[in-house]
Formats: C-alpha cells, sequence, structure tokens
C-alpha cells in the first residue's frame, strides 16, 4: 500500500527483507521486481504521491510540489545551470518528458575499456531495454499528435539533409497535453508512478510517503535496515513520527544528487573518496524561433522529435514545447520589449540541444545548506561550451530552414539573429561561458560510480557498495559516464539487473 | 520577500512586464503574493539573492542612467532591464535574470493571461479527464531462457 501522511499517527517500526530510499527510476523498477519474487519490500519517499487527478497542468503548483526546491535547485559554477530534480512518487520520472532511449553503443565499450564493467553486456543490456519497452509501452511519438512545432522543426532538418526523426516515449495513446513535465493528466506517459509502483504495491510493498530516511543501520558491518522520520511535504519540517526499519538489503535510489549527499552527510561508503565526485549532467541551449503563422504551443508533445546527425561529437537536439510562463523565462529581453514578444506566443517555436557528452566534471558536496539542501558545483568547461554554441547555431539555422521570420539564443550579444549574416556572426564568434544567458540540465549521473576498481569506484557491478555489505546503490548516480541520452531507461535496466543479485543474494546464491 | 518595500516590488513588476496591446494589466496584490509563496517554498538562498539584485539595480541605475530607479520612467527602467539583459558582464546580466525570474513567472501563470495565448490548462484538463489508458498486456522475459 501506498503510506501518506495522513495514515501516520505514531511511529512505525517494520521488518522486511529490502527497504528502499527512493521510488524513482531505481527504486521503483526494483521495488516491483523484488516483490515481485515474493520478498518483503518497505519504500521510503520523500515525496508525495499524486495521482493523474492531481497533475492539473498547472506549471507552478507542479515545480512547488513535485520538484525540490520548486525546481529552483542551481548548480553553483560557471554558469549558474538550473537543475530540475523530482520530490514525488516515481521521482524525476513523473516530472520528466518521457523520452525512452537506449544508451549509444559505444557507451557500453568505454564501461568496459574505462571502468572495467566487462560483467555488463550487450546482450543483457538489449534483453532488458526489450523488456522494459514492451512493459513502458514504449514507440515513436505519433507525428499527427506532436503538434506543430515539432513537425515544423523537423521540416527544417529535413530540408538539411540531417538525421533526425521522432522519439521514442514511455507514452501510451498519447493524445499531446503539453505537460508531461507537469505530471501527465491523461495517465498516458508511464513513468514509474503508474506503472512500476501500482504493480509492487499489487505484489504486497508498501511505500511511506513524505518519508525522509535519516540514517542506514548496520550490524557487523552490514547494512541492516533504515531510520527515518516523516516530514511535512510543503515545509519539510519533522512531523514528530520516525519510521525504523529493518531488513536484510538495503537499497539507496534517492538520485545522482540525493544519493551521494545522503551517504556524505554519514560518512558511508566513501572509502574511495569518490562519493559526490564525476557529477555528469546534460547541460542544455533553448533556441526560440518567431514565425510569420501560428504554431500553437504548447498542444503537442513537448518533446517529441530529436535531430542526431552530430551525437557523435556531443550534440543531441530534442525538443521543446513549454506553457507561457516559463516561455517568457527563455526571452532575453524585459518590458515592452518583452511583452509584445510574448503577444506572438502562439506563433513561436522553441527547441532544445543538449550536450549529451561533457568534458565538464562537477560535484555534489555538504556544504551545510539551510535545510537538507546538497551543492551541486559544476564549472562549463571549454569544449562543452563549444558544442553548446554549436547547438544552438545548428537549432537556428534548422529554424531558418523551416522558414523562421526571427530566431532568440541566449547568447549574450546574438540575441536576436534575423538572418544568415546574425547567423554567421554567431557562428563565427568565440562564445564564452560568461556569454550564456540562461542554460538548464537534466540527467545527473555519476556521483556514486560503478566500476571494478573498489579505489576508483563507489559500487561494484552489482550495485553493491564496496565498503558496506549488503547496501545497494541504484540510480543515476551509479551510472559511469553519459549514455548520451536520457537515461531513465538505462537506469531502469540496471535496476532490474541488480535486483537480479538482490534475489540471488536473499535466496543464498551468494 | 518582505525585505523589499511594496513601492520597489511594483517598481519591478512594472518595469519587467511592461504592457503589450491584448494582455491584461498587472494584478500587484496577487503577484507579489504569488512571489512571496515562491521563494517560501523554494530555495532559501533565491530570496536573499532577490533582495541584492534589486539593492544591486538600484545601484546600476545610478551608474548607467545618472537616476535612481524610482526616478525612471515605466520606459526608461524597462531599457535600462534590457541593456543589463545584454551586457556581456555575467554578474550584471544576472541581476536582471534572477529578477525576471519570479516576476515574469507570476504574470504568465495567471489565466486571464495565459487563455489569450492560446494555453487554457483548464480545457486540456478537462480533456485529459476523458480519457483512460489501460496497462494490459504480456511481457517479454527479462533473462535468456535455459537452452
Amino acid at each position: 500500500m501506498i503510506v501518506g501522511l495522513a495514515d501516520i499517527n505514531s511511529d512505525v517500526w517494520r521488518s522486511a527483507d529490502v527497504v528502499i530510499i527512493g521510488s524513482g527510476a531505481g527504486g521503483g523498477p526494483l521495488a516491483r521486481e523484488l516483490s515481485g519474487e515474493g520478498y518483503s519490500v518497505v519504500v521510503v519517499e520523500e515525496g508525495v504521491h499524486f495521482t493523474r487527478e492531481d497533475f492539473n497542468i498547472n506549471p507552478t503548483q507542479a515545480y512547488t510540489r513535485m520538484y525540490r526546491d520548486a525546481c529552483q535547485t542551481i548548480t553553483v559554477g560557471m554558469p549558474f545551470i538550473l537543475l530540475p530534480l523530482g520530490k514525488t512518487v516515481g521521482g524525476t520520472t513523473t516530472i520528466n518528458s518521457g523520452t525512452a532511449l537506449r544508451m549509444h553503443k559505444p557507451v557500453l565499450k568505454k564501461w568496459h575499456l574505462t571502468h572495467g564493467l566487462t560483467d555488463i553486456t550487450e546482450a543483457e543490456l538489449n534483453l532488458l531495454y526489450s523488456h522494459l519497452e514492451e512493459f513502458l509501452f514504449v514507440k515513436r511519438a505519433d507525428p499527427e499528435v506532436a503538434g506543430k512545432v515539432a513537425n515544423t522543426f523537423l521540416e527544417g532538418a529535413e530540408k538539411l539533409g540531417l538525421s533526425c526523426g521522432w522519439l521514442p516515449r514511455n507514452a501510451k495513446e498519447c493524445e499531446g497535453y503539453g505537460s508531461c513535465v507537469f505530471g501527465c493528466p491523461s495517465g498516458s506517459k508511464q513513468s514509474v508512478d503508474v506503472s512500476f509502483v501500482p504493480d509492487a504495491v499489487n505484489n504486497g510493498a508498501d511505500f511511506y510517503t513524505c518519508c525522509r530516511a535519516d540514517g542506514i543501520k548496520l550490524e557487523n558491518g552490514r547494512a541492516a535496515g533504515v531510520t527515518g522520520f516523516f516530514v511535512h511535504p510543503e515545509s519539510g519540517k519533522p512531523t514528530g513520527q520516525r519510521i525504523d526499519i529493518e531488513a536484510q538489503v538495503v537499497i539507496l535510489a534517492a538520485g545522482a544528487v540525493y544519493s551521494p549527499y545522503f551517504l556524505l552527510q554519514r560518512g558511508l561508503a566513501n572509502s574511495s573518496g569518490q562519493v559526490g565526485r564525476n557529477l555528469q549532467i546534460h547541460p542544455a541551449m533553448q533556441v526560440v524561433a518567431l514565425f510569420d503563422h501560428p504554431l500553437s504551443p504548447p498542444k503537442g508533445i513537448p518533446q517529441s522529435s530529436y535531430v542526431d546527425e552530430f551525437k557523435g561529437e556531443g550534440i543531441m537536439l530534442e525538443g521543446g514545447t513549454v506553457p507561457p510562463e516559463i516561455h517568457s523565462l527563455t526571452l532575453p529581453f524585459a518590458g515592452n520589449k518583452h511583452a509584445s514578444l510574448m503577444t506572438q506566443y502562439p506563433n513561436m517555436g522553441i527547441f532544445g540541444g543538449m550536450v549529451c557528452d561533457c568534458d565538464s566534471w562537477g560535484r555534489v558536496v555538504d556544504s551545510h545548506r539551510p535545510g537538507y539542501r546538497p551543492t551541486m558545483l559544476y564549472f562549463l568547461k571549454g569544449g562543452d561550451v563549444r558544442r553548446a554554441k554549436d547547438a544552438t547555431v545548428l537549432m537556428a539555422e534548422i529554424w531558418f530552414a523551416a522558414g523562421a521570420r526571427k530566431v532568440i539564443t541566449p547568447v549574450a550579444g546574438h540575441y536576436e539573429i534575423c538572418g544568415a549574416r546574425d547567423l554567421k556572426r554567431l557562428e563565427r564568434s568565440r562564445m564564452k561561458v560568461s556569454d550564456i544567458f540562461g542554460m538548464s540540465a537534466y540527467h545527473p549521473l555519476g556521483t556514486c560510480r560503478m566500476g571494478s576498481d573498489p579505489e576508483w569506484s563507489v559500487v561494484k557491478h552489482t550495485c553493491e557498495t564496496w565498503d558496506i555489505p549488503d547496501l545497494y546503490i541504484c540510480d543515476g548516480s551509479v551510472i559511469p559516464s553519459s549514455p548520451g541520452v536520457n537515461p531513465q531507461l538505462t537506469i531502469m535496466a540496471l535496476a532490474i539487473r541488480c535486483a537480479g543479485f538482490i534475489d540471488g543474494r536473499l535466496g543464498g546464491e551468494s | 520577500m518582505r525585505m523589499i518595500p511594496r513601492k520597489q516590488m511594483e517598481e519591478l513588476l512594472s518595469a519587467y512586464i511592461g504592457g503589450a496591446e491584448g494582455l491584461p494589466e498587472i494584478d500587484m496584490d496577487g503577484q507579489i503574493a504569488f512571489i512571496e509563496e515562491y521563494f517560501r517554498v523554494g530555495s532559501p538562498e533565491l530570496s536573499w539573492l532577490f533582495y541584492m539584485c534589486n539593492t544591486a539595480l538600484r545601484i546600476v541605475s545610478f551608474i548607467y542612467m545618472r537616476r535612481s530607479f524610482s526616478r525612471l520612467s515605466q520606459q526608461e527602467r524597462g531599457d535600462l532591464l534590457n541593456t543589463i539583459s545584454s551586457s556581456r558582464n555575467p554578474l550584471i546580466r544576472g541581476l536582471a535574470v534572477l529578477l525576471g525570474l519570479p516576476i515574469f513567472m507570476s504574470y504568465y501563470r495567471r489565466e486571464e493571461v495565459s487563455v489569450p495565448l492560446g494555453f487554457d490548462p483548464r480545457a486540456l484538463k478537462e480533456e485529459a479527464n476523458l480519457r483512460t489508458v489501460s496497462r494490459d498486456r504480456e511481457l517479454p522475459p527479462k533473462k535468456e531462457e535455459p537452452s
């Protein structure tokens, strides 16, 4: 069952085979798999459980209820980068765009060569991907539903002869309400909260929501349970009730920012010194185009199309419509100029270009901020700034090929591109990191990375930590390097793989 | 948020939102209440930064325009914000970005603003409510079958 704050009147003591911290792309699949094998599973989730009735296409309400810090999580460095993180049952999958891509093939080779992860084979991953794609109803976005913005952008890309297409998404019978990142109002998007979690509950797993873990119980050096406390969902303040769960296996699946933060605060599993290091994200630039005819955003599928012509060079275009209140933030103007542009919102398209293979690395640190908040340090390096500029130029070229009258970029000195001459000027410019007006990033990864060497990694290929037997980490933090695409499918595949090892451990095979 | 006097908040809102034909008036009370709530539930540093940026903007106004921000006309305030938005200095530009974040959200989130622009969340939600999506299906194996 899913236990809400209203159901908690006193402290909770439980024992289970497995306790999982977090119910996102790692924790949800693990809960389903292990409960399906007959193990008793308890999940501790800090966020609230929402259903499709609650998803009312209100961006601000979604930010304040389902995102960490009301979607104000920002990396510290140059530039400041907005890094949205989910805090709800289903984790970030509940508020992502639903893109469900397999990892780029060369990445696994890199994992083998650089991280010694030869136990993870392509055949095994492909089987897991196929299973997940079936389970999550993954199929290509329907061009009829995708909306005019996506269709227009792809027309432009095709005119330029670029490799492009429709993104595979974990959505069934999607009708394009333009609001995936605020929670799918029709139940089409098969995020963890509507796919894995209901199955896990049917299998007998218990989810304690509004519950923050604050410790891992150790017995003879092995993980033996979790302690935590219940919090008010809005203020994050303790309600006074605690939870104490004894378990044979503990799984930390709080995401690539909060899993290392949890470990750093408690000094756990960090003999390698790698916890919190190696933070990888996918920084993204948004380019807005103005047309003479309506594109009718945001109706359609917000992220339905891609251009992957330059994926080998670390650039992937995926886009991209947003409601007016978010769109207004992408225009680098103010006053009457901003207002008159916003009146042309129906004629505007927006697309995103992400640096999907970064040279830059960041770090999650415990800097004693108020409340339960880590600091993410991240500095965009020169090579990635160049990629961000290339992505911006490419998107502008595509928009013009599609018939745009004007393009608006987030590059200072090049905000308004009115034709080939301006575009050439942007292309020739030596864009500096400080020229970026605003940047967002997605898919934090790598902060408790997996590897074959305990001196350079935090977990084994099984996701068990090197330092603490029976403590597993399974979320984006274990992915050792960017998969080159949106990582949710890869995280889920590794979670199902991890469940197999835990099954072996609990069944006495190891 | 209480640290910024209401008069200064009104100046910021009118400077950022500006005006264009077809867009409704600013709702000072509602939008200021929203901004307060937005800061209350978000990152604790953000409201502090907002306050600092407001102070810095008033200093920048003296440097760029030789007059206090309060004495500028609405058009001049908008022009000043556009000037600093296009500065190549990230700290100066950051002022405009950070101050604009909650202000733009507070305005364009209002249904009387978003609906004329073509975004009607209520209508979309009503349409979405009518749909039912089932999860019935056969699943393929996760592991290779023993031969």
